[in-house]
């Protein structure tokens, strides 16, 4: 802006907002200085405590979060002193960012601290820095490593959930009889929780003597309508529940994709004289792989965590051959109460968690453009 | 207060008084006594008719009790409360108690218990709900983080390591000693379980051992019999004594049809899919120990001068070799992978399939009295079996000797109090008078004879014209309850160590066998080696120095 225009503007066509003198400025900096002295003390102590240097006679590290909370409020009071109208703007933002911080942050370093000790409960020293022990452990783990191949099918199953779960959105998305109702139906499972599927389908219906799905395995000439003693067979049998529960999530998605395609598009393709595979292949899939993209990775996501199902139909059995990653570490925490090497079995679990969903964004952005490009 | 409550109230009142009246007078005719002697004699027929009428709620045959069952009995045993508590002494006082909620007993059952203790008393409980396998962990981070939050605590014996040994725990006061009568304690539950540096901390509740309950009908069935004598090893087709017998008659039942129900015949049913937060270990335990309880040696799961693991030595190898072998032969019912130990007790042996199993006293006091059982008349009882043959670790050789080594696993539920109370004496007061509530001498006879998760645990409970004049069949009780007692009283009986983390060697324990149970290891002996080399694992870092000190303290060493 020029000196000329800036004159022309008349000093009450906007409110400018008033000056913040020097001497606030300063003092909100006091204020945040204050707040954090408090916090770097206090936490400073409480770890000095910790490693036995000196005793400052606390009891819990309620303090620090006291001293958190105390830093919180300075550093909220200082914003608004030192930048007047933007610090109170930053106080809508900031109760979320810190509580953000306390919730996953802190734990999140706690976590990393934790998986490089040797903690067991059942011993009184409580946990002892220990290094790489804990990951050189788990690289000759053969439990561990035999989760994460059952993982590796697991993840797999999702191509084939992926397309029922395709297939039956594009019948509800066709104009056939009931399509509400059976809306409705076939999220009803989604809506049940895997623990109450466990025990009605894994443990009552697929029940070997009297299960209803046994007896029908039976009448259709099965002898013996095991569905958990053979590896193979279970993990199956744990697939198959797994996406009973979650393919309608995949398949609702789909539906609300299929539902905003251009109608124009589809109706060119019907005057163009285009069969419904070539409507469905050049038409259809290429315009719902975003939403196609979101649906698997969110699936995917939630087959990672997949632990409940099996703790509690197989314990990870017969013989480890449907074990997930989730639920060995919840053995190795909860029944061996081994926290060090637990946490550090969750945290490796994390890091390749996110370079998988990281990769796996990265490839299919590339194969999009590509498909793009061939498409134009 | 409702009316059929107090009508109900009315009727037990008036019982009671013309008991005593009768009492009175048979006291003085006969004794011509001082009136103390009057008062115990009247004391004594009163309780003597309390248990009767404790027995008939709701009565054997009469279905599962309920909670108004539970709230009846629990009112009709506040004797000892009314003694040493006033009424609305506890007023205003909260206490917390953490137990399990196992097929829907424990806590169930104490929440009734404890109702008309609480309108008494004015005290309030608030409780938390565990199942079996969320137990263990939820203690040991209570105590790890320091966020024990219970004032009462149901807990096993061999977590006294963990608790008792860190200092958690309030000691007894004498008046609960007394109230509770200890002495009518079973021997083995008595010093040092219980204790820990000379001071009581527990109120047992329950006794714990494996028995062997097997079908009576499968043993007197003639077919069974001839068969027997045409493909059996010539011995008498009699209940199973040594675990080669369970093996030969389970490997012989396989494809035979069940007398009572007319589905297929099986033998023994392990729990093969033994992964149980650590209590499937037992199963296995209940075959290994008397191959490797030498009866000159205290110890049977490690060295106890170093901690060395046992379970890979040849004894263990071989009991794991017999289910293997079962497996192999396909004498196990189908899907038998896939079931825990709730399985092979509850859906399998108590609705009448499987010929034989070792479990808790449990089966026993189901089998007449839930509504689930079938095989109430059928069954029969008897300690678990032995072996020919006894592994000498000092040594490192067989000995080829009949050996016996009923494995008494858990050593019994007892409830205990918290430090949290010591600071308060009523509080304190109000935690224990609720725990000998429920480890009265008169409530615990009920325990043992209706589901409740416990078995008997006290000499008085082995009085068999009690439970017969409750409705129990003479020859049945008899046979169960000296399951019981032999297997505590056995000068060889195994049991574990109250060491801190015992529940961690038997879980991975439990990983390693399901592997084995499953053929992926090459050999038995290797499987065995992994559960082996993850107990030193387990010691180390618990801290080996210490839990050789424990372990030989358990051990009386």
């Amino acid at each position: 802006m020029d000196e000329a225009t800036a004159r022309a503007i008349e000093s009450d066509d906007f409110v400018a907002p008033d000056p913040i003198p020097e001497s606030r400025k300063r003092l909100g900096r006091m204020v945040f200085a204050v707040g954090t002295v408090v916090l770097v003390v206090t936490a400073l102590a409480r770890l000095l405590q910790e490693l036995g240097s000196f005793d400052f006679g606390f009891v819990t590290w309620r303090p620090v979060l006291y001293a958190y909370i105390f830093w919180g409020i300075a550093l909220g009071w200082s914003q608004v002193l030192r930048r007047g109208e933007d610090g109170k703007r930053a106080l809508f933002v900031l109760p979320a960012a810190l509580f953000v911080v306390a919730m996953v942050v802190f734990p999140l370093l706690f976590a990393v601290y934790v998986s490089f000790t040797d903690w067991n409960l059942s011993a009184l020293g409580g946990p002892k820095f220990n290094g790489l022990a804990n990951l050189r452990r788990m690289t000759s783990d053969p439990f561990y490593w035999n989760a994460m191949l059952n993982m590796v099918w697991y993840i797999l199953a999702i191509i084939v959930e992926y397309a029922i779960a395709f297939g039956m959105a594009l019948i509800l998305h066709s104009q056939i009889r009931a399509r509400k109702f059976f809306r409705v139906v076939f999220l009803l499972p989604l809506m049940l929780s895997p623990v109450a599927l466990s025990w009605m389908v894994g443990k009552s219906m697929m029940e070997i003597r009297f299960g209803p799905l046994a007896n029908l395995a039976r009448w259709l000439g099965w002898d013996n309508p095991a569905f958990f003693s053979e590896p193979w067979l279970a993990r199956s049998s744990i697939m198959v529940m797994d996406a009973w529960t979650f393919i309608p999530l995949m398949m609702i998605i789909l539906l609300a994709g299929l539902q905003s395609l251009p109608k124009e598009v589809m109706e060119a393709a019907k005057v163009d004289g285009a069969t419904p595979w070539q409507t469905f292949w050049k038409i259809t899939f290429p315009l719902m792989l975003p939403v196609s993209i979101t649906a698997v990775i969110i699936r995917v996501i939630f087959k990672l965590k997949l632990a409940d199902i099996i703790i509690n139909v197989t314990s990870g059995g017969p013989g480890g051959a449907t074990d997930s990653i989730t639920s060995f570490i919840f053995r190795v925490y909860r029944d061996r109460s081994n926290v060090g090497y637990g946490t550090l079995l969750a945290v490796v679990y994390l890091v390749i968690i996110v370079a998988f969903l990281l990769a796996l964004l990265n490839l299919l952005s590339r194969w999009m453009r590509g498909y793009d490009q061939e498409v134009s | 207060m409702k009316v059929h409550i107090y009508e109900r109230l009315m009727a037990i009142q008036a019982s009671r008084r013309g008991i005593l009246k009768g009492a009175a007078g048979a006291g003085a005719l006969t004794l011509g006594a001082t009136s103390g002697l009057g008062a115990l004699a009247r004391h004594a027929v009163a309780q003597d008719n309390l248990r009767a009428e404790i027995l008939k709620i709701p009565g054997v045959g009469m279905g599962s009790p309920t909670d108004a069952d539970w709230q009846r009995v629990g009112e009709m045993c506040l004797g000892g409360t009314r003694e040493t508590v006033e009424e609305g002494e506890f007023e205003g006082v909260q206490l917390t108690f953490m137990g399990l909620n196992n097929q829907n007993l424990h806590n169930f059952l104490f929440r009734g218990f404890l109702r008309p203790w609480e309108q008494y008393t004015g005290a309030r409980i608030e409780w938390i709900d565990l199942a079996q396998a969320d137990y263990n962990p939820r203690l040991q981070q209570s105590i790890a983080t320091g966020t024990v939050d219970f004032d009462m605590l149901e807990m096993g014996a061999p977590f006294e390591g963990d608790t008792a040994g860190r200092g958690l725990l309030d000691e007894m006061p004498d008046w609960v000693k007394t109230l509770i009568d200890m002495d009518d304690y079973v021997d083995y539950l008595k010093e040092p379980v219980g204790t820990w540096d000379g001071k009581t901390y527990r109120i047992s509740i329950d006794g714990d051992c494996h028995t062997l309950a097997f079908r009576t009908d499968y043993y007197g069935n003639e077919e069974f019999a001839q068969a027997w004598a045409e493909e059996g090893d010539g011995s008498p087709w009699e209940s199973p004594t040594t675990w080669a017998q369970v093996n030969a008659h389970s490997r012989f039942l396989a494809g035979k049809t069940d007398p009572l129900t007319g589905l297929p015949a099986y033998g023994f049913l392990d729990p093969l899919k033994i992964t149980w937060g650590g209590f499937g270990f037992y199963f296995l335990a209940d075959r290994a120990a008397p191959y490797a309880k030498h009866p000159d040696d205290p110890a049977w799961l490690f060295d106890p001068e170093t901690m060395k693991p046992r379970v890979n030595n040849p004894a263990f190898v071989r009991a794991i070799e017999e289910v293997m072998e079962l497996v192999e032969a396909g004498a196990y019912p189908q899907d038998q992978l896939n079931a825990d130990p709730n399985t092979t007790a509850f859906q399998q042996f108590l609705a009448g399939t499987g010929g034989m199993l070792t479990w808790w006293g449990d089966v026993g006091s189901n089998a007449r009295t839930s509504d689930t059982s079938v095989v109430g008349d059928v069954v029969g009882f008897s300690t678990n079996p032995g072996a020919d043959a006894v592994y000498n670790s000092q040594s490192g050789e067989w000995e080829q000797t009949a050996n016996e080594a009923p494995n008494n696993a858990y050593i019994g539920w007892g409830i205990y109090v918290t430090n949290r109370v010591s600071d308060d004496e009523k509080k304190r007061k109000a935690a224990w008078s609720a725990a000998a509530h429920l480890g009265g001498k008169d409530l615990s006879l009920w325990t043992s004879a209706y589901p409740s998760g416990f078995q008997p645990y006290r000499k008085s409970h082995f009085n068999y014209d009690e439970w017969e004049a409750a409705g129990y069949d003479r020859d049945f009780i008899e046979d169960y309850l000296s399951s019981n007692r032999d297997s505590y009283n056995h000068p060889n009986a195994a049991i574990e160590p109250r060491i801190p983390g015992i529940f961690q060697y038997y879980s991975i324990a439990e990983d390693e066998l399901a592997k084995i149970f499953s053929g992926q290891y090459g050999s038995v002996q290797e499987g065995a080696d992994a559960i082996a080399e993850a107990w030193e694992g387990i010691t180390d870092q618990i801290g080996r120095e210490r839990q050789i000190e424990l372990y030989k303290a358990s051990l009386g060493m």
